[in-house]
């Protein structure tokens, strides 16, 4: 299990070195960082003063260096726009895109489990067929229709909840389904997959000549061993969510870390990006680790493995 | 972004129709509570009006700080706000004699030493003062007594009261020292009508300043509470002031413009602004050896965009035409020295052929804002021979690509920094720098002239020179003007002005 542990982290470690290279070098050629600072309408003398006060006047690898070297002593830099140190504010909006995370999340499992479970358990009926719609219907339409369609629903025509903002709990139901529905169909399709699977398995087939009732043989023998490869995809549903929580953030006005991404983005603000880049796959990586290891413990033959 | 921006659009109409059948409540706040809940697009990383330099950003700029003196928006005259009275004393100075009893929301009082520390301070480069154009001109500023202030420029500068009306803040010189640019950037102090209440979790609130001084051109605010929302999603934003969650909002699409109309709780506008629009030339080469260093094939691109039709069905409102490479209410916009060039493709083909491009040309077509009205330029050039390659990108990269020589053509717009004066028309967008994408020393240096000349009739002679040169030459083709979309309940009294910069203090509830 240490050798295992060991070796993920190496190549955590490589990923991020790699995803910081990429990020900071398209991020710098993409367009020109001192346009971003100084505004659109900058003079070249604007121009010149910001690239000399911002030190982008200097090569890229020496920036990189620099960068990379503060990095390691933990410093994530300062904001070009706001002069403040970007470790303080991502963390000081990360609760918002956490809890986004977390309730879309369970609202995903909430109703990917039941329906992935019942159209495993009466395949090619009605059942079936409509989570299948409801999954096909929920993967095609795009983040920000759907964010779009609910706040004309919910918030202008019945006037249920509040459209933008991130005052109350309330705010946070319909990002909620817009980010939960866009992770909910590839989790359903993986539960109803694997449940069929197991229930025509041997051991289930003899649990039910055992006379096992068939309430218990669905939630207690065949779930458990279904939902494993669900745990792994959870994971990287969540993500994707915190990518998708840059388009949701933006429409409802939360105020979060995808926000913020995408603030900076259109102001080539380098240090948060990039901040929020390497926190992005950071995540990824610790969220892959950890599903791994949980599916370690929920299924003694992974561990012998991976030994 | 295309298909986000139909969906947009198409949601747009939805939300409008699904208004229709809504009953509408009241915003969040409002009369009751002298209230205002206003929706902005853009978040701002820091409040200080030297460093903020985006449009979202100058306007609370103008809710907190006061300057010396006030531009009238309608009239264009300046006005009393910190000092009461100015004159010229040379060609380098002007001094001004400060209001008594004017003091910052902290209430300390605002004295000549503190002038005299922000405009010094910002003045020096090493400051990153973020749009240099607005200080670099200062040579230092100099206290004459406790209410008197001089300010010297490094060359005689006809300019200078723009810039002192328009961006250039007066902050509480020991407030400032003592906690430092950051913190002054999210804690400011001004001594404008507004002060700052909180700023947290993208709404910014601001409260009436109850030690705000009378006899100002800004008026003592009767709204006392702006609640300013960051909302960053233009649908989202629409959605809100339907539904009553915001009671303003700006940069709202001409076609969702005329959709809101039939909301019955709103007053929408699409009002004239000083930001001008043009398809910009490479005339210089800088995208190496093309057609457009061609006097005739520029020529010919002037004169196949139906550059009226464009104005009439995509501009809308109170869009203009425009002649000229400046904005008709800025000094020195001489229209009537402009090169008009009709529309004529049959001309326009003629003049290719003569050229040497009968069979046409390729050319890059750099754009952002509105696509609309980018494919309408494009197919207009199609219809001659001009193969545009539109490339629609944000604003900062695609103004990027420009200046860094990557499109042949750019189809954008310039905002003047909403001074009235050519200077930052013509004087910025032809002065060799890398807007200049004509590189025409006689331009290039009768705008230099232009810059330091102070008697006003040599000015206008020499912009109007220049009008001439660059429109015969034809360098760019002068578009029209740019109208902002503004939708807001119908109890606010509210004026959109020309400079694009709403302000709070001068609405009122009806």
């Amino acid at each position: 299990m240490l050798t295992y542990l060991m070796r993920r982290a190496t190549m955590a470690a490589v990923v991020m070195v790699i995803v910081s290279v990429i990020c900071f070098v398209l991020s710098n050629v993409a367009s020109d960082p001192a346009v971003g600072i100084a505004g659109a309408q900058a003079t070249d003398a604007d121009l010149a003063v910001v690239r000399q006060t911002y030190g982008l006047d200097r090569p890229l690898p020496v920036r990189y260096a620099e960068y990379i070297g503060n990095l390691l002593q933990g410093d994530f830099g300062t904001s070009y726009l706001a002069k403040r140190p970007v470790l303080e504010m991502i963390l000081e909006r990360l609760p918002v895109t956490a809890l986004l995370a977390f309730l879309s999340m369970a609202l995903a499992l909430a109703i990917a489990l039941p329906l992935g479970c019942a159209a495993a358990l009466w395949p090619n009926t009605l059942v079936d067929r409509l989570s299948q719609v409801l999954a096909v219907t929920g993967q095609a339409i795009p983040n920000f229709w759907a964010g779009l369609l609910l706040i004309v629903v919910f918030g202008v025509q019945l006037r249920w909840l509040p459209i933008s903002g991130s005052d109350t709990l309330a705010h946070f139901v319909l990002p909620a389904i817009t980010l939960g529905t866009f992770a909910m169909p590839p989790l359903m399709r993986l539960i109803r997959a694997g449940m069929i699977e197991v229930l025509a398995s041997d051991y289930i087939r003899t649990a039910r000549a055992m006379g096992i009732r068939p309430f218990a043989l669905t939630f207690k023998y065949a779930l458990k061993n279904a939902v494993l490869p669900v745990i792994s995809l959870a994971a990287v549903q969540l993500g994707f969510m915190l990518g998708g929580s840059i388009v949701v953030e933006s429409i409802f006005a939360l105020n979060g870390v995808g926000y913020l991404a995408w603030q900076s983005m259109s102001r080539s603000d380098m240090p948060v990006i990039q901040a929020i880049v390497l926190l992005i796959s950071m995540i990824y990586i610790v969220l892959t680790l950890a599903a791994d290891l949980l599916n370690g413990i929920m299924d003694p033959r992974l561990r012998g493995a991976r030994k | 972004m295309t298909i986000f921006r139909s969906f947009t659009r198409a949601l747009g109409l939805c939300t409008v129709l699904v208004a229709g059948a809504a009953v509408t409540a009241p915003a969040q706040a409002g009369p009751e509570d002298k209230s205002i809940t206003i929706g902005m697009g853009e978040d701002f990383p820091t409040l200080d009006g030297y460093v903020n330099t985006s449009r979202d950003g100058v306007v609370i700029t103008m809710h907190l700080y006061d300057g010396l003196i006030y531009r009238n928006p309608k009239t264009f005259a300046y006005e009393p706000l910190i000092a009461t009275s100015w004159e010229r004393i040379d060609d380098l100075t002007w001094e001004f004699k400060l209001r008594e009893g004017v003091t910052f929301h902290d209430g300390s009082p605002l004295t000549a030493e503190d002038v005299v520390f922000t405009l010094n301070y910002w003045a020096d480069p090493a400051h990153g003062a973020r749009s240099q154009g607005s200080v670099s001109w200062i040579d230092r500023a100099e206290a004459v007594d406790d209410l008197t202030v001089r300010l010297i420029s490094k060359t005689p500068f006809p300019a200078a009261l723009e810039f002192v009306a328009g961006s250039l803040p007066i902050y509480p010189s020991d407030y400032f020292q003592s906690v430092g640019p950051e913190v002054f950037g999210q804690k400011p102090i001004g001594a404008g009508p507004y002060k700052l209440a909180s700023n947290e979790g993208g709404t910014i609130r601001l409260v009436a300043h109850e030690g705000y001084y009378e006899g100002g051109a800004k008026r003592t605010p009767s709204i006392t509470t702006v609640n300013w929302r960051i909302i960053p999603d233009t649908a989202t934003r629409i959605a809100e002031v339907i539904s009553g969650g915001v009671d303003w909002i700006w940069n709202v699409p001409s076609d969702q413009v005329e959709q809101l109309e039939v909301v019955p709780t709103l007053d929408v506008a699409l009002a004239s602004t000083m930001r001008i629009s043009m398809v910009a030339l490479d005339a210089a080469g800088r995208t190496g050896d093309t057609p457009l260093k061609d006097v005739r094939v520029r020529q010919a691109i002037n004169h196949a965009i139906d550059r009226k039709t464009i104005v009439e069905n995509l501009v809308g409102g109170d869009g203009e035409l425009l002649n000229a490479p400046c904005h008709p209410s800025q000094f020195g916009c001489d229209q009537s020295a402009a090169v008009v060039y009709d529309y004529d493709p049959e001309k326009a083909k003629a003049l290719l052929a003569e050229a040497g491009f009968a069979d046409g040309i390729t050319v890059k077509l750099g754009s952002y804002r509105d696509r609309a009205r980018a494919e309408a330029v494009q197919s207009y050039l199609a219809a001659v021979g001009v193969r545009a390659e539109l490339e629609m990108l944000q604003a900062s990269p695609s103004f990027s690509s420009w200046r860094e020589g990557k499109v042949g053509m750019w189809y954008g717009d310039w905002g003047s920094f909403s001074m009235a004066d050519s200077s930052a028309s013509i004087g910025s967008m032809f002065d060799g720098s890398s807007n200049d994408g004509a590189r025409d020393e006689k331009v290039i240096s009768l705008v230099k002239e232009a810059s330091s000349e102070l008697d006003e009739d040599a000015r206008k002679a020499k912009y109007a020179e220049a009008i001439r040169i660059i429109t015969e030459q034809a360098y760019w083709v002068p578009m029209h003007t740019i109208v902002m979309g503004y939708a807001y309940t119908n109890t606010l009294a509210f004026e959109p002005t020309l400079d694009e910069l709403p302000r709070f203090f001068d609405a009122s509830w009806k």
